[in-house]
């Protein structure tokens, strides 16, 4: 679905030419150091970067040609992406529902649905602001599931997200799978993505790796080690830091 | 880097920690300010017109300041620093708060987690705060003063008044940092409510002794007059620096010193003061809205409209209309711009209205009571007008990068736009209305309220239309401090030159109305209401549809640039 997409930043590569393929109905890991350009890839796939070349298509509609008919198919969760904290969270759901042009009543009902299995009711009229990390990660998926897509882009789903709540929004994100969504989501968890992705691909230095199903990738070994491998770096310390 | 300077004191222990001096924190402004024009051409652009309406400003000053005192005149010169010293000062007070802002390229936050102690802190914050262009260009102006001490009365006096200008300086910057620093305290908390309130009423209560004020004032021209009241300042803080010189010259020396301890003890203070308000902003950034509030239960859709737009549509526009109405009160830095524009708007009108009051009169004959003409008076409320769309010339960098949740919906550029719009003129509208009536009572022609309306509603339909424009095309990202009057660096230059563009833009689509006023005589009066409705409302639809196709192809660029870098 991504065709060489590149993007430079004042004469720095950051994303080098990406070719994503990612099946329907397929959970896809997108792993990658930091400062790979899992960021930059994701957000030129979603309409929020303008890439220098290439293309990307959603279910057949080109993002950056058809933006409107793209955007309706899928729901992103950005990273370092404020939300409108402004507002507490029903207030937040309700604003995201109606920008993208749903029923009032569908929303209100979503909505309070939403919060309850996500745990955040009790919040209140909290402001987003005033919510803990984990809290504004949960409502930030929670805004991106609220009109259904048919494709979740999540960009670090799992950061500082605390074990009770990564469980919860597993479990929430293998049922939409289950129901035939599909999922990508960038990581670099090892083991949260082994244990939920039928697809993974590894991108380092904005250059897609490794590629394939997650048997494909792995092989025999386990994902820890062939993602050290491709992607390279010490792992171990010498004789510096005795001081400690 | 700064923080490893080669401070090596004979006298240091092996394991202590090295000394932290005022010399590192200047290093760390002046290397940000180095890497931050690094690529950006246009920031040098802006910062090289800076220095040069600095240089051109500190010039005009320090002559204005000096011919006085080269000329002989004493009292002349004691009152051109008593005054000009202390509007200078004042100016350091106020237009932080009002137009400007404060440099926050060193955010006093980033040292809550490094040992410092206070006190090397704040002398360190100080330092690096002297350097830059406004600080620049006080010093040379007001370095004027030197010489005209030094002519009246040799040099010691212009050694006194050295001292003076250089702890003036201090004193200014001080001041500045202490009272935006309170302020934003202030504007953070609950109170802000109250604040506002009281605001607007002293400003509204002063008008009326103000004007009172200026018609005795204004029926005596002679400059001799001020001369008490110049002592008066000469003995504030805000004076003292620049007249202590003045007293030197004329043979006062007690005078001169107790000035300037006066102005030490003034600094003493303000850094103390700023030292706490510092602490406090350093530890309570955590929650910049109100805390949790109780009730409004019901629907979350419900929920996310206030109680004056339950009659909007539940549709993409009433959902922009509604964030927006929210947001423009519940975050602190669009509250202040609220808040800062209807004080100014109203002091500004009324100075204007009453100004014939000072400038009329000074072929002797007595002043009137009131003093007030058509076109004046139109052209006060074309200013106020234009002034209330300025707020917008930057609507996107108050959103910073939560204005992505919108490019990802697909929201259309002309929704956008429009709900925005209307969102902040849901605010304005009232507040126009009042000072419409407000100053026409005031001038004493009710029958004007009408042609006023009329005026103010054209005017700021027209700027709504030039100001989203300014908005989309040139928006620069704000930093995300929890002071609603800091900027970027190079920003402060950014600020003001985008909004006299935006205020010259809208006055020229404003000129029907001004023409209207100048021409159609008395009919005027009656039909500018209808016409001012008719023509803001259109230009600012006119505005929608076309920066709302802008805005279309141009989301993903606007987003990086008002995503702050980190």
């Amino acid at each position: 679905m991504l065709r060489g997409l590149a993007k430079s930043f004042d004469g720095k590569v950051a994303v080098g030419g990406v070719d994503l393929d990612v099946p329907a109905g397929s959970f896809y890991g997108l792993l990658g150091p930091n400062g790979a350009g899992k960021t930059t890839t994701l957000s030129m796939a979603v309409g929020l970067l303008r890439p220098d070349h290439g293309q990307a298509w959603v279910l057949g509609h080109d993002v950056w040609r058809d933006p409107i008919q793209a955007k309706r198919l899928f729901g992103v969760l950005p990273d370092g992406v404020r939300l409108f904290d402004r507002l507490s969270g029903a207030e937040l759901l309700a604003y995201h529902g109606l920008l993208r042009g749903m029923d009032p009543a569908v929303v209100d009902q979503r909505a309070r649905e939403l919060l309850d299995v996500l745990a955040l009711a009790d919040a209140g009229n909290t402001l987003v602001v005033d919510y803990s990390a984990g809290m504004k990660k949960k409502i930030g998926l929670a805004c991106a599931l609220l009109h259904a897509p048919r494709l979740l882009v999540l960009d670090e789903p799992f950061e500082a997200v605390d074990p009770v709540a990564a469980a919860l929004i597993r479990d929430i994100l293998q049922r939409y799978v289950a129901g035939g969504g599909t999922v990508i989501f960038s990581s670099h968890v090892m083991a949260v993505v082994e244990r939920l992705c039928t697809h993974v691909a590894i991108l380092a230095d904005g250059v897609i790796k490794r590629v394939g199903t997650l048997a494909e990738v792995t092989g025999e070994r386990s994902l820890e080690d062939v993602f050290v491998e491709v992607v390279g770096g010490r792992t171990a310390t010498g004789e510096e830091l005795a001081w400690l | 880097m700064a923080l490893t300077g080669q401070a090596t004191q004979a006298t240091e222990v092996a394991a202590a920690p090295r000394a932290v001096s005022p010399r590192h924190f200047v290093r760390l402004k002046l290397r940000i300010m180095g890497n931050s024009f690094r690529g950006q051409v246009w920031r040098v652009v802006l910062f090289s017109f800076g220095i040069l309406f600095g240089l051109i400003y500190a010039t005009a000053g320090f002559f204005a300041a000096a011919a006085a005192g080269l000329a002989g005149n004493t009292d002349a010169a004691f009152l051109v620093a008593a005054a000009g010293g202390g509007v200078v000062a004042l100016s350091w007070t106020l237009l932080p708060l009002l137009f400007f802002g404060v440099d926050e390229t060193i955010d006093p936050s980033r040292f809550a987690l490094l040992p410092l102690p206070r006190r090397t802190l704040v002398v360190g914050l100080l330092t690096a705060a002297l350097i830059g262009v406004p600080a620049a260009a006080t010093l040379i102006a007001t370095a004027g003063l030197v010489l005209s001490a030094g002519a009246l009365g040799g040099a010691g006096a212009a050694v006194v008044q050295a001292l003076g200008v250089l702890l003036g300086l201090v004193f200014c910057v001080a001041v500045s940092r202490a009272v935006t620093s309170a302020f934003a305290n202030l504007l953070r908390s609950r109170r802000t409510r109250d604040l506002a309130a009281v605001l607007l009423a002293v400003s509204a209560a002063l008008i009326g002794p103000l004007q009172i004020a200026i018609n005795r004032a204004s029926t005596n021209t002679d400059w001799r007059r001020f001369l008490p009241l110049s002592e008066v300042i000469g003995w504030t803080p805000f004076g003292a620096p620049y007249t202590a010189g003045f007293e030197a010259a004329a043979g006062h020396w007690l005078a001169a010193l107790a000035k300037l301890a006066l102005v030490v003890a003034a600094i003493a203070v303000l850094l103390w003061w700023w030292s706490r308000t510092i602490e406090t902003a350093m530890v309570g950034t955590a929650s910049l809205g109100p805390a949790a509030r109780q009730g409004t239960p019901g629907a979350p859709v419900d929920q996310l409209f206030p109680r004056i737009l339950r009659w909007a549509r539940r549709d993409r526009f009433g959902a922009i209309l509604a964030r927006e109405v929210r947001y423009w009160w519940r975050d602190a830095r669009r509250r202040s711009n609220l808040i800062t524009f209807a004080v100014a708007a109203l002091f500004v009108s009324a100075m204007v209205n009453f100004g014939e009051a000072i400038w009329g009169t000074e072929a002797g004959e007595p002043a009137r009571d009131v003093a007030a003409s058509p076109l004046t008076f139109t052209l006060s409320m074309i200013f106020v007008g234009t002034l209330a769309a300025v707020t917008l010339a930057n609507q996107f960098g108050f959103d910073g990068s939560a204005y992505a949740n919108d490019i990802i919906a697909g929201v259309p550029g002309r929704t956008q736009i429009a709900a925005r719009a209307a969102a902040f003129t849901v605010y304005v509208l009232p507040l126009v209305v009042l000072i419409a009536v407000i100053i026409g009572v005031l001038v004493g022609e009710p029958t004007w309220i009408p042609m006023a309306l009329g005026t103010l509603v054209g005017t700021f339909g027209c700027g709504l239309a030039a100001n989203s424009m300014l908005s989309v095309i040139g928006a620069y990202a704000l930093p995300e401090t929890s002071n609603p009057f800091a900027l970027n660096t190079g920003a402060g230059m950014a600020r003001g030159l985008l909004s006299i563009l935006s205020m010259v833009i809208g006055v020229v689509l404003a000129v029907p109305l001004l023409l209207g006023a100048l021409f159609a005589g008395d009919v005027w009066l009656w039909v500018a209401l209808p016409v001012g409705l008719a023509y803001g409302a259109g230009a600012a639809w006119l505005g929608s549809v076309i920066v709302g196709d802008v805005l279309d192809r141009r989301m993903p660029e606007l987003l990086l640039t008002i995503t702050p870098r980190r």
